[in-house]
């Protein structure tokens, strides 16, 4: 019981560390490795590194070598019945193409519900050549923009678009969700400006598709510049953000950390010191034990007790 | 062994001295833990040293409140341990008298309890009776206020959505929607033409594929005009507790609430039917037309009361 009481106020200050430890560093640890920070030919919440006019015969090599087992030699899709099946890629546009690559959902590693976010392994060079091969197939579909110029373009709108369209599935801090039928919507934290544009103008899978006649193309530029100034910078005034998740990890911060502390700090506070136990055998606990209505009295009788002893 | 007793049963007054353990500290080590509260109390002292440099520079918050805590922690942790390992440990024990009366008082009390006191309290009836009618009128008048701050008597408000026949469907920023505004898999939120951003009337536009060879969506018997050129609108209003269904999933057909995540089927043949979740009932549907000029507008009211509640209607 002593050896415990002993390590109590040391356990508990290690595990308040080691929870507060994982929600610092744990997140750092997500965000480094998305596609945008590990792949050195992209740069964060940068309007200019837009592709370039790509090569068609190069993109038709590297579209045979990384695509074609899954979406056909010339994009027209798997045979029916074949083991490996991809969509026809006819007409879905130049921005759909480039985001599927730039942000790791293609080469589908694996048959799953939705794609999940990996590593770039193509270059950007690599991506413009086949986005160029895709589209000299057959026209149709939103071609990548050519700029997205955020000059004066408005958080506060985009803040009020993103909060009508897009937070119900992204969460308003844009840390992304699960949705229904094995579907989630990713976080924000690591898109490029250009992604975040081809995104809402293509609706990659289940996110809903916004053309103009939805969102304006201004509106558009607003979202992003919310996105990539706000989302991806939050200004987290309390310190730790905590992933930005909302009330259940600060609720779990505040009962096991908080509260916890106040708890050890109380036990600490109301601890009557041991007493040497040698002298007598007797541990403050004896003097405690006899609780009931009168247990003042008993206190003092038993304290008489030991002085009287002591004398 | 018990404590000493003297004549009358009381304890007896107990000699201490001044090298027994009740003056003695707890620490085992007095100057070291004197050290250490002192380092203690140091580091409260830069604390809020700190905290008013903090403030001076108009630091942010993490600042402020850091230095704030170590001073205060510093102080307190000091204290504690001031009290607890560098004062006499005690306990101090004082003894008093016997709490049983003397058998004269006891009589005496005895006595009083029985004859009930020879004062006679006179009754005074009459005044009762007044005080009584008085307070009556007050409990009364009392819940006047009360019963008009309730407020109007609630009426079927759910059931009357601003949505008119030929309502204009517009967008939040009162733009009306027109036919080729929504790509295929797209949504909008839209109100009827008057009352955008009405809680109630806010109405989740969705737009798929009609079935080949088709220019409208079936969502079920009754309801085949209701869905032109592909465009379905439900109420965004969750007919589980309210909350609005913003989330459009539009490859697997389905509107997601975030609240419980109540999941309706809107895919081919499917007028949001509830799959998951606990909404008990389908989203109402606003039946849809296409005006001359090509824009949207409805053709009649929901015909159903829109949000939570009426569980018993829509399900077969």
């Amino acid at each position: 019981m002593r050896l415990l009481r002993r390590f109590l106020l040391p356990f508990a200050v290690l595990v308040v560390a080691a929870t507060l430890g994982t929600f610092v560093l744990g997140r750092e640890h997500v965000a480094a490795s998305s596609p945008a920070m590990q792949n050195p030919g992209m740069k964060l919440a940068d309007s200019s590194s837009l592709t370039a006019q790509g090569e068609i015969e190069a993109g038709r090599i590297l579209f045979t070598e990384n695509c074609s087992a899954c979406h056909g030699v010339e994009a027209q899709g798997s045979a029916p019945g074949a083991v490996l099946t991809g969509p026809s890629l006819h007409g879905v546009g130049g921005a759909t193409v480039n985001l599927w690559l730039t942000e790791g959902w293609m080469p589908l590693r694996t048959s799953e519900t939705q794609p999940a976010a990996k590593p770039v392994v193509l270059t950007p060079a690599q991506i413009n050549d086949i986005v160029a091969y895709v589209v000299s197939l057959a026209p149709g579909g939103v071609p990548v923009p050519s700029s997205v110029p955020l000059r004066g373009a408005s958080p506060a709108e985009g803040f009020f678009m993103f909060s009508l369209n897009c937070a119900p599935c992204h969460t308003i801090t844009g840390a992304g969700d699960a949705l229904a039928s094995g579907v989630h919507a990713p976080g924000l934290h690591a898109s490029t400006s250009l992604q975040v544009l081809e995104a809402i103008r293509t609706g990659p899978q289940n996110m809903p598709r916004f053309g103009p006649g939805t969102i304006s193309n201004q509106q558009a530029l607003d979202v992003v510049d919310y996105v990539t100034k706000y989302i991806q910078h939050p200004t987290n005034i309390g310190g730790i953000g905590l992933g930005e998740v909302g009330p259940v990890a600060e609720g779990f911060v505040g009962l096991f950390v908080g509260v916890g502390v106040c708890l050890v700090a109380a036990y600490w506070v109301g601890d009557r010191t041991a007493r040497e136990e040698d002298d007598h055998g007797h541990d403050e606990d004896d003097a405690q034990g006899e609780g009931g209505d009168g247990h003042g009295q008993n206190v003092l009788t038993a304290a008489t007790e030991t002085a009287v002893a002591d004398v | 062994m018990s404590a000493p007793t003297g004549d009358d049963g009381s304890a007896m007054p107990v000699t201490i001295r001044l090298d027994s353990q009740q003056f003695q500290v707890a620490a085992a080590n007095p100057t070291g833990m004197e050290k250490t509260v002192a380092l203690t109390f140091l580091l409260g002292l830069a604390g809020f040293a700190g905290f008013g440099a903090a403030f001076w520079v108009n630091a942010s918050n993490v600042w402020l409140g850091m230095t704030l805590g170590v001073g205060f922690l510093g102080l307190g942790v000091g204290m504690v341990a001031w009290g607890k390992y560098l004062m006499p440990r005690g306990p101090f024990s004082e003894s008093r008298h016997s709490m049983v009366p003397e058998p004269a008082d006891r009589e005496r009390i005895i006595g009083d309890f029985s004859s009930r006191g020879k004062v006679v309290i006179e009754r005074r009836t009459f005044l009762l009776k007044i005080l009584g009618a008085a307070g009556a009128v007050f409990g009364v008048v009392a819940m006047f206020p009360l019963i008009r701050s309730l407020g109007p008597v609630p009426t079927d408000f759910s059931i009357a959505t601003t949505w008119r026949p030929d309502s204009l469907l517009v967008n939040i920023d009162g733009s009306p929607v027109h036919s080729d505004s929504l790509e295929f898999g797209g949504m909008l939120t839209v109100f009827p033409e008057g009352d955008v951003g009405g809680p109630l009337s806010q109405t989740m536009l969705i737009r798929q594929q009609p079935p080949a060879g088709e220019t409208h969506i079936v969502t079920g018997p009754g309801r085949e005009t209701w869905g032109p050129l592909g465009y379905l609108a439900f109420s965004k209003v969750c007919t589980h507790a309210g909350c609005p269904i913003g989330l459009y999933q539009q490859v697997t057909h389905q509107l997601l609430c975030p609240c419980h995540q109540s999941l309706f089927d809107v895919g081919p043949g499917q007028a949001a039917q509830p799959v998951f979740g606990p909404a008990p009932r389908p989203l109402p549907q606003l039946p849809l037309y296409v005006d001359a000029h090509g824009f949207l507008r409805a053709q009649a009211p929901y015909d159903e009361p829109v949000g939570p509640g009426y569980w018993y209607r829509g399900n077969d």
